[in-house]
């Protein structure tokens, strides 16, 4: 422990200086490590040279270069930051408190909407958010059918542009939820005759065909002026990128047989989708694989679908969705104040029997894959963003330690509000 | 979901508990070996044996022996752990436990609302839980009565009860007296302050001392009455008031005061309240701030049950950390996670792992916050909260060390009866699972109607 601190002193001595001296230099080199780049062989005893927020060099035989800011990280863990696949980081400080959220807007229909300058970069979210090693997030809207646009941002920045990955990272459809057959006999099969989830679909399917009508019309007179063009709708011309398959919409979806509905929906408009929740995704896993369609896994502090599902279905609904093959990631959900929780999604998962190499690929170069940006981020290789954590330990493991987060090449400040309180209230005088 | 899946469902569930039913007798001796005893007690036991009679642990060592007949259960090295208690719960209760019309609500009680069906119960052994206190809600400044109860799933409401708890009184300081969060939720009402839930509980206080003394003097008269042989005419009894007995019931301690509140201020107020009146104030419920007043609390010894890192879901409860719980153990405060939810109930251990990591416990203080100090706290430690000879073998069994972040629940035993086994389970499970598959054809050939 008191190696640790001295390590840690020593990182906060080297980061002071290497801030200041970074627009000339920019130049990190971290020794000592035992490397997980999740692209390739571990490495141990292995250094990582960073320099102008990239992986320059990974290897064992690395040397730091005499100008380079230095982290020993002996006895320690190197992993690629975690991306956080679905979040509300910096769009809610307290839930309860109106004034402070700002991922639900009016109405049903918002596809125009973008998170972007709603996030506040200086949220204590962020801070307290990566202590368990998470370095990007997706900042999520909710609410309605279509809720707006999400944006791909690193957790650190002192401006939204500084923390912009992807300005514009995913649209979002929540699909309509088949709800539980309640009664016997007679009732539910009234039920189900009626289908509403079909009906709610088709509305869905009629809203996305009058966006296209309106693209195909403006396209049309833009070439012919004898063609009226219709008036400006800013929400059809937010959708134009999702209908033409360029920009990924995440599906909310629980129910098995709504996952079924939502993959042929998926199917007929021809559209780039995730899937997120599918909690009874276990069951249609197989048909999940053969769409090709990634899920994005919701928070694991959640019991069953339904009672039938047995009360372990959360956790056994990753371990087959895996198991068929199907593209996974984990998000820490609804509550950014639960954002360190994101490993520990993954470790339950492990716990019921999904490999910690899948949860580890899930928190890292599976979310890049399906953000479309693995060739800059999710793992530790060369010409990659420079987004690390350095750990004590196992970073699945709810004890570990993580002690350094390397942000687009910079060791961040650690420092959060819980850290704040505990310093702070440690120093009360004992009576 | 065919309602025929729910069935079977449901029948799979019922078949898994008539098995493990059949597992014990009520007086047969179960001999669980090879286990990393977790004892709480003192040290852990590696390699040890648990030697159960009845609903008792009767021993616990290395190579106890097996009496004739008794049933063996090789735990193959596992861990076993005395059954985990959550201190802070609403489940196995009917409907909505909040009396949001009226302010003050002492005559209600949970006892009378139990629900031996909700499906939580089982959920809570499937997380290593055997026993649970489960409460009234937090929209009174003195809300109803709570209860202990044990996780005896599949048995009667009079069954589920803890025999010998003390019974609670369920206090709420702040945000959800004031109806803070609650705009829509019916007209508002007082107290809208903090100002106004301290002394609405201070109003009745004094009401009810008016009201003990009207009995005491009817009381007093009456027994003159008797004792003249009818020379003094009998008087007429006072009017029964139940909300006044309540509070007159937390006024002579015979209820156990459990506190919700997240401030400091409002639970330093509380405490001097408290004191002022003699009420038995046992714990502090959530007190996310009591890291803030830990001399205090250990001052006036009042126990915290708290939530590991359940934080920032409105105002006063954003102004706490992870390191919280731990802060206050190390400082001597009597500290148990507890669950407030049906969900989070059945990762009380992982959340136990949690606390070692913010604000560094050791590992066997964070044990102790999920049993020992919970059963101290619920008054009930006598019968459970460790592995000793004498108490009632709860017990719940894990794959790994219960603060391992990979470690599984494999089984849960509650008076030495095994209410919950995974192996069991998945494998009734499967055999369901078989069963449909091979229906599914006919309903294809027109088995539907």
């Amino acid at each position: 422990m008191k190696r640790l601190a001295v390590i840690l002193a020593s990182i906060i001595l080297a980061t002071a200086p290497l801030l200041s001296s970074q627009a000339e230099r920019a130049r990190l080199f971290i020794k000592n490590a035992t490397i997980v780049p999740v692209v390739g062989e571990r490495i141990e005893g292995g250094g990582i040279l960073i320099e102008s927020g990239k992986i320059k060099a990974v290897g064992k035989a690395l040397q730091a270069p005499a100008d380079a800011a230095v982290i020993d990280a002996a006895g320690m863990f190197v992993y690629p930051g975690f991306i956080d696949s679905y979040s509300h980081f910096g769009l809610a400080e307290i839930s309860s408190i109106s004034s402070t959220t700002d991922f639900r807007e009016m109405g049903k229909e918002n596809p125009e909407l973008r998170v972007v300058w709603a996030i506040n970069p200086h949220s204590v979210h962020f801070g307290t958010g990566r202590v368990t090693g998470t370095t990007s997030a997706l900042v999520a809207p909710a609410g309605g059918t279509f809720p707006g646009i999400s944006a791909l941002v690193k957790m650190d920045g002192w401006t939204v542009p500084e923390m912009v990955i992807k300005e514009a990272a995913t649209s979002f459809i929540n699909f309509p939820m088949t709800p539980r057959p309640v009664g016997e006999g007679l009732a539910v099969q009234k039920e189900a005759k009626e289908d509403l989830t079909s009906k709610l679909v088709e509305k869905i399917r009629d809203y996305l065909k009058e966006a296209r009508r309106y693209l195909e019309l403006k396209k049309l007179a833009a070439a012919d002026q004898s063609v009226k063009a219709p008036e400006y709708n800013a929400k059809y011309e937010a959708l134009e990128p999702v209908l033409d398959g360029t920009l990924p919409v995440i599906i909310s979806v629980e129910k098995a047989k709504d996952i079924e509905l939502a993959i042929k929906f998926v199917q007929d408009e021809k559209l780039k989708a995730i899937f997120r929740g599918c909690a009874q995704g276990f069951k249609v896993a197989d048909k999940i694989k053969q769409s090709g369609i990634p899920v994005i896994i919701d928070s694991l502090y959640t019991g069953p679908s339904e009672p039938e599902d047995g009360y372990d279905a959360p956790y056994r609904n990753v371990v087959e969705l895996a198991r068929a093959g199907v593209l996974i990631s984990f998000s820490s959900g609804d509550s950014p104040a639960h954002g360190k929780d994101l490993p520990y999604h993954a470790a339950k998962a492990v716990a019921f029997g999904l490999s910690p190499e899948e949860a580890i690929k899930a928190l890292t170069i599976n979310p890049a894959k399906m953000f479309g940006v693995a060739d800059r981020m999710g793992s530790i290789e060369v010409g990659k963003d420079a987004d690390l954590l350095i750990a004590a330990g196992d970073p699945l493991d709810l004890k570990t330690e993580v002690k350094q987060l390397v942000i687009n090449g910079r060791a961040i400040d650690m420092a959060n509000w819980w850290e704040a309180l505990y310093q702070k209230f440690k120093s009360r005088p004992e009576k | 979901m065919k309602p025929r899946i729910a069935a079977i469902g449901i029948c799979a569930a019922l078949l898994v508990l008539s098995l493990c039913g059949g597992l014990t007798a009520a007086e047969k001796a179960v001999l669980l070996k090879n286990g990393q005893v977790i004892t709480v007690s003192g040290g852990p036991i590696p390699g040890g044996d648990i030697l159960v009679q009845g609903t008792k642990i009767v021993k616990v060592g290395k190579g106890l022996s097996a009496p004739p007949g008794a049933e063996v259960i090789d735990l193959g090295g596992r861990w076993v752990m005395p059954g985990i208690i959550d201190s802070h719960s609403h489940i196995a209760l009917e409907g909505d436990v909040n009396e949001t019309g009226a302010l003050l609500t002492p005559e209600v009680d949970c006892k009378d609302v139990i629900n031996p069906q909700d499906i939580n119960i089982f959920y809570a052994l499937t997380g290593g839980v055997t026993a649970v206190h489960t409460m009234h809600g937090s929209a009174n400044p003195i809300g109803g009565k709570g209860i202990s109860l044990k996780m005896r799933w599949g048995k009667g409401p009079e069954e589920l009860v803890f025999a010998g708890a003390p019974l609670t009184s369920k206090w709420a300081l702040g945000e959800n007296p004031k109806r803070s969060n609650m705009s829509g939720m019916g007209p508002s009402r007082y107290p809208r302050t903090r100002m106004g839930v301290e002394e609405s509980i201070r109003d009745e206080f004094e009401k009810a001392r008016e009201y003990m003394k009207k009995w005491a003097e009817y009381e007093k008269t009456a027994k003159a009455a008797r004792d003249s042989k009818g020379k003094v005419p009998t008087p007429l009894p006072p009017k029964k008031d139940y909300r006044l007995e309540g509070i007159t019931d937390i006024l002579n301690g015979k209820l156990w005061v459990r506190c919700h509140g997240y401030q400091s201020e409002e639970m330093l107020s509380i405490m001097r309240l408290c004191k002022e009146y003699g009420v038995k104030l046992v714990c502090f419920e959530h007190g996310l701030e009591s890291y803030r007043i830990t001399n205090e609390l250990v001052e006036y010894g009042v126990a915290v049950s708290t939530f590991a890192d359940f934080w920032g879901y409105k105002w006063e409860a954003y102004n706490t950390m992870p390191q919280a719980a731990a802060l206050c153990a190390k400082r001597g405060v009597l500290v148990a996670l507890s669950s407030d939810d049906a969900e989070r109930m059945r990762h009380l251990f992982n959340d136990a792992a949690k606390t070692v990591r913010f604000g560094g416990v050791t590992e066997d203080a964070a044990v102790r916050m999920l049993t020992i100090n919970p059963a101290k706290i619920m008054g009930v430690d006598r019968w459970v909260g460790t592995i000793e000879p004498g108490k009632d073998a709860d017990l719940a069994v894990f794959n790994r060390h219960p603060l391992d972040p990979f470690t599984v629940c494999e089984m849960t035993m509650v008076d030495g009866k095994v209410y919950f086994d995974r192996a069991k389970y998945l494998e009734e499970r499967k055999k369901a699972e078989e069963e449909e598959k091979k229906k599914e054809p006919e309903k294809k050939d027109g088995g539907e109607v």
